[in-house]
């Protein structure tokens, strides 16, 4: 199984300032997480970092966290409460360097950072055959391509459904039911050759919206993601925003590749 | 289509507002004791307050907006105090790092259990009341028009300008029609200049958001200020409607005493940091 990972910031700002994060763990299962802090919240990449961080973790430790809504629900509330330690954190040593929170971040910071987050996990048996779990809370997507078809979109299957107020994780959130009502699980098997893309939402609904006109989106990442070429990804994808064909936006993509 | 560019700091949009601190500014607000010049300068102030966390980040307040605050009673000019004094258009970075001073404020918030706590805020303060001459609001229009037309000129791809302007309508050099329509006749390539109007007013009618007629007004003050005020554009309709707020399809940017901070939640800058329902 290969992975490989591609993230390009919004035209106009620095690679330190995207706010997308995703994280991939390929000791035992392969465990993908892809997570878009929204841009109105302070510390949104970090906190996209995070839930990418501990989400990869808890998939790894417990193959049941991705497949109902309340195992990933409740490790939305753990990657919370980490947040609260990470704050804290934070907050103490911007005061050591002489910069404590300025009046117009304190609304934000008492808040809290949103995100979108989807995690997958992909466990191959003896036999080859690749058993995967997805869950998502919000926008980012997964896809399951095999040869020239799309097999499997999730959680959003049409270019139509994205918006810009899309379901988001804030940091402070513990209603656990709350959670589960927004979460979104997927399973199924997948066989060698396949290969899965996981993207936060610009790139998703370029995706969608290039499948719905009959084109094959997957190669096209494909070609980029399997020899890790950024540059050749980020010159693309400013061809793309400058086409209109997709939003300016942050942009992450992961190939799990089945081979 | 309008009214939809990307606001970003390489292509950034520009707020100027104009205050009204004409003599007549000293009644109370209709229904309540509030001086009209305190309601008009808490409200300048918690609007610029609400720009700046809007549009802040870890390194600071990003520039997606230059800001100008115009005062118009003995005369017509800046009305910022402070470290900006005399400044017309200024990046908003500098607006939120630079306000006259900082007040502590207390404020009651829910307390998780049903009940409200008293909470200590921070209030910055960049304007304050002031009610002395008259109120040369044609004047005002046309220093707004100014700053607008240079504006469109340098940034000709940005979000429209938007002009907000707070009085208590009574205008005293002449008919404020054709330089309130002036504004609105320049145009970047995402839509023409919008013109808002907050009317504070002692008359103690009823408080009106965003109408679409001015049927309901209760002066004719109130009824050429929402004349002279630019429909609301599709999405910022569409966010005042996800807000509570009505907003039909002809809705104007005009409020008579109400609230009207809610409109820097209208402004599109990225993903809405909206929280799951």
């Amino acid at each position: 199984m290969v992975t490989s990972s591609l993230r390009v910031p919004k035209h106009g700002h620095t690679l330190r300032e995207c706010e997308d994060a995703s994280h991939v763990l390929t000791t035992g299962p392969v465990c993908v997480a892809v997570a878009d802090g929204a841009s109105e919240s302070l510390l949104a990449g970090e906190w996209a970092d995070l839930l990418a961080r501990t989400l990869t973790e808890a998939a790894r430790d417990d193959d049941c966290v991705l497949r109902d809504v309340d195992g990933f629900a409740s490790a939305l509330v753990r990657a919370g409460e980490a947040w609260g330690g990470w704050l804290a954190d934070y907050v103490a040593g911007r005061e050591a360097d002489g910069r404590p929170i300025a009046w117009y971040e304190q609304p934000k910071l008492d808040r809290g950072p949103h995100a979108a987050v989807v995690a997958a996990r992909f466990d191959t048996d003896p036999s080859g055959v690749t058993r995967w779990d997805v869950a998502a809370l919000g926008d980012s997507c997964l896809f399951h391509t095999r040869d020239d078809r799309l097999l499997h979109a999730f959680p959003i299957e049409s270019a139509e459904a994205f918006d810009n107020s899309p379901g988001l994780v804030n940091a402070f959130i513990r209603d656990h039911a709350l959670l589960a009502r927004h979460v979104r699980t997927s399973s199924g098997t997948a066989e060698p050759g396949d290969r899965f893309f996981l993207g936060t939402d610009a790139l998703a609904a370029w995706f969608l919206r290039a499948a719905e006109r009959g084109d094959r989106p997957w190669d096209v990442l494909a070609e980029f993601t399997r020899s890790s070429d950024l540059d050749g990804f980020t010159a693309w994808v400013a061809r793309a925003r400058e086409e209109g064909l997709m939003r300016n936006d942050d942009v992450t993509v992961v190939l799990v590749d089945l081979g | 289509m309008t009214y939809a560019a990307e606001i970003s700091r390489a292509n950034p949009s520009c707020f100027v507002f104009l205050v009204d601190q004409s003599a007549s500014m000293t009644d109370p607000i209709g229904g309540g004791r509030q001086r009209k010049a305190d309601v008009v300068a808490d409200a300048i102030n918690r609007l610029l307050a609400e720009l700046s966390v809007k549009c802040a980040k870890e390194e600071g307040v990003r520039d997606y907006f230059h800001v100008a605050v115009i005062g118009y009673g003995h005369a017509v000019g800046s009305a910022f105090t402070g470290p900006l004094a005399g400044r017309d258009l200024v990046p908003l970075s500098q607006v939120a790092d630079r306000p006259a001073r900082v007040e502590k404020r207390t404020k009651k918030v829910p307390d998780g259990a049903g009940g409200l706590v008293e909470t200590t805020t921070r209030f910055p303060v960049w304007v304050d009341p002031v009610a002395h001459g008259p109120t040369p609001m044609c004047r005002a229009l046309e220093s707004a028009e100014s700053l607008v037309s240079d504006w469109v000129s340098r940034h000709p791809d940005s979000f429209p300008p938007i002009v907000l302007n707070l009085t208590d309508g009574d205008s005293t050099d002449g008919d404020p029609a054709s330089a309130a329509w002036a504004v609105q006749t320049h145009v970047t390539a995402d839509g023409a200049a919008l013109l808002f109007n907050l009317h504070v007013s002692a008359t103690n009618a009823v408080p009106v958001t965003f109408p679409d007629t001015d049927v309901a007004l209760p002066d004719a003050y109130a009824r050429t200020l929402f004349g002279m005020s630019s429909p609301l554009p599709p999405h910022m309709r569409f966010y005042a409607l996800q807000q509570g707020v009505p907003a039909g399809d002809l809705a104007r940017g005009f409020v008579y005493n109400a609230d009207i901070t809610s409109l820097v939640q209208f402004l599109d800058i990225g993903t809405r940091a909206t929280d799951l329902r």
